[in-house]
């Protein structure tokens, strides 16, 4: 309302430019959505589907948090932009012992974060990454490409359970969802103990359970919540929620991120005569 | 704690020895060991898709393939074994021909500079006195393209705008979305793929290569100048393709020259098995429904290994 009346008193001319204007930006974001590869059957609350009518999450997404420096609330530090944090009540619900090999790692942040070795990042830690990942789905799975070393999260919507072989270690954890209403709910299980949540030292067990919750804000912004339970590390479950934003700049493609060639790069020199 | 066992490490001699010592039974046969070992195969024109389609328009192609002759052993003797192994006792008449389909004499057409590097990196293969000489695929770098399609089997998944492949060792995403190439001073291993379908045919330009990345253990290459054209021709059964490469690269060869990988579909509804190797397939837990294969992630650096391990933790 606010802005038709801002037409109106721009008078004749200015208008016309304005509602030029105005069908110009609808037109624009119209191929922004297509580009994006938003539109294929828009419901009633405006948001991207499949055929099937579930929520489509087909995109390039990133967080703008500060999340993988520290889940926890931090000050600005040397290695760490500030952050309040995306855990729910400030602080992860350590058992004493885990406490103290959490302050162990941050001491160590700088020389054993497995991300320095361009190790797989585990799950939750790739979804809010300051790296981009990109969602292929179709109705059986969710396929997450994550550009950080280009390693493959498939997450199972077709009805399949866990393995039920039991000691699997697998670095992104097993992953089977399913849809209450449109929100995405995906458990997460079976995960090694090689994996860090974060730069500051955040870890977990091999008895991490993960239960996602995705969900869209609108058609370019996702809800991503997580309840992270670990007998063997917490004293009780706890969560975290961050926002995955769309990128929409022209062109913007995933630009393969294998970095843990960068160490023996030098020896694969261009072959020239 | 459950480990996948490659027919690689028949390839990894002493692997396999500390394999056997630790009680592990050998590899039996399967039906994907006898169909690599194919002395021929046959061809596939390019012409009308009359089988299944995704709603989006494609070819339906999704699921397991595998090439159908051998590993990435040798280039242009693909049955030949691994540089420096016992030679054959066929003739050479009696093995699959040369990836090169084009020379007709089946060699790679290499500059003299680049024959000689070549037969460098064939001779030092078993005994890698320098770092280059180790096969970068050996230290988990993607295969790089074409070589990708010569190692394990590996998944086809499909979606609007996109073919995946998703390899044991590596991720490469073709766009059909008509985004332009990325900026020529990118190099990727995996390079960049720009594809569209002709009929029964996915016609993919693939630039932007890293040239890191060799053909094979025979230690074929081309430089960061090599383009890439590469055709997927599809039987209309859907249960074969032919990859027709033209790879076109003056750094490096006198002429542009041509790549022919036979490759097959597996899959539980045609009687295939998953036997870690061309089939990599697990079969998913669904009590009470027909048996269907699934996916898991493939891990390779983190595990200290030279394939992608799946399951199992290593690093310790």
């Amino acid at each position: 309302m606010l802005k038709l009346h801002s037409f109106v008193r721009a008078g004749s001319a200015g208008k016309q430019w304005s509602l030029l204007r105005a069908a110009t930006g609808a037109l624009a974001a119209l191929l922004v959505i297509a580009q994006a590869g938003a539109v294929h059957a828009a419901g009633p609350s405006g948001i991207p589907r499949l055929a099937s009518g579930k929520p489509d999450f087909s995109g390039i997404w990133q967080t703008t948090s500060a999340a993988d420096f520290d889940l926890e609330p931090h000050s600005a530090r040397k290695d760490a932009p500030p952050g309040a944090g995306i855990v729910e009540g400030n602080q992860i619900p350590y058992l004493p012992a885990a406490l103290e090999q959490k302050k162990r790692n941050f001491e160590a942040r700088t020389t054993t974060d497995p991300r320095l070795k361009c190790w797989t990042l585990g799950t939750p830690r790739g979804i809010y990454y300051p790296e981009p990942f990109q969602i292929f789905q179709r109705d059986r799975d969710l396929t997450l490409v994550f550009q950080f070393g280009h390693s493959v999260r498939t997450i199972n919507t077709n009805g399949t359970l866990h393995p039920e072989v039991t000691d699997n270690e697998f670095w992104l954890g097993d992953s089977r969802g399913k849809w209450e209403g449109d929100t995405l709910v995906v458990d997460v299980k079976d995960f090694n103990d090689e994996t860090w949540l974060d730069r500051a030292g955040n870890f977990h067990s091999t008895e991490l359970h993960v239960v996602e919750r995705w969900k869209f804000l609108d058609a370019n912004t996702i809800d991503y919540t997580a309840t992270l339970e670990d007998p063997k590390v917490f004293s009780r479950p706890w969560n975290i929620s961050v926002i995955l934003h769309r990128h929409r700049e022209k062109n913007f493609q995933l630009i393969e991120d294998y970095c843990y060639t960068l160490d023996y790069d030098q020896y694969y020199p261009v072959p020239h005569s | 704690m459950r480990i996948q066992l490659s027919l690689w490490a028949l390839a990894m001699l002493p692997a396999l020895a500390i394999a056997q010592s630790a009680g592990a039974p050998p590899p039996k046969p399967s039906q994907g060991e006898a169909i690599r070992w194919e002395k021929s195969f046959p061809a596939i024109e390019s012409g009308k898709w009359t089988g299944k389609r995704l709603s989006d328009g494609q070819p339906d192609v999704q699921g397991n393939w595998a090439n159908t002759i051998a590993n990435q052993n040798n280039w242009i003797d693909p049955q030949a074994g691994e540089p420096g192994a016992r030679p054959p006792k066929t003739a050479r008449n009696e093995r699959a021909p040369s990836r090169v389909s084009d020379p007709a004499d089946g060699q790679v057409p290499f500059q003299p500079w680049a024959r000689t590097l070549q037969q460098e990196f064939f001779t030092n293969f078993r005994n890698p006195v320098k770092p280059e000489y180790i096969e970068p695929f050996a230290r988990c770098a993607p295969g790089g393209v074409p070589k990708s399609f010569t190692w394990h089997g590996y998944e086809i998944r499909q979606y609007p705008g996109y073919v995946l492949f998703l390899f044991n060792s590596g991720t490469r995403i073709v766009h059909l979305d008509g985004k332009p190439h990325l900026p020529g001073s990118i190099k990727l291993w995996n390079a960049d793929s720009r594809g569209h379908w002709e009929g029964n045919t996915l016609v993919v330009d693939v630039t932007n290569n890293n040239a890191k990345a060799r053909l094979g253990r025979s230690g074929e290459f081309a430089s960061d100048n090599v383009h890439i054209v590469e055709r997927y021709i599809f039987d209309n059964g859907g249960k074969r393709y032919n990859y027709v490469a033209t790879i076109t690269d003056p750094t490096v060869y006198t002429q542009p020259w041509t790549a022919t990988i036979p490759s097959r579909r597996y899959g539980l509804e045609q009687g295939d098995e998953p036997d870690g190797w061309h089939y990599e397939g697990e079969i998913a837990n669904r009590p009470g429904k027909p048996p269907m294969d699934e996916y898991y992630e493939r891990i390779c650096v983190e595990n200290n290994g030279g394939f992608g391990q799946v399951a199992t933790t290593q690093a310790r």
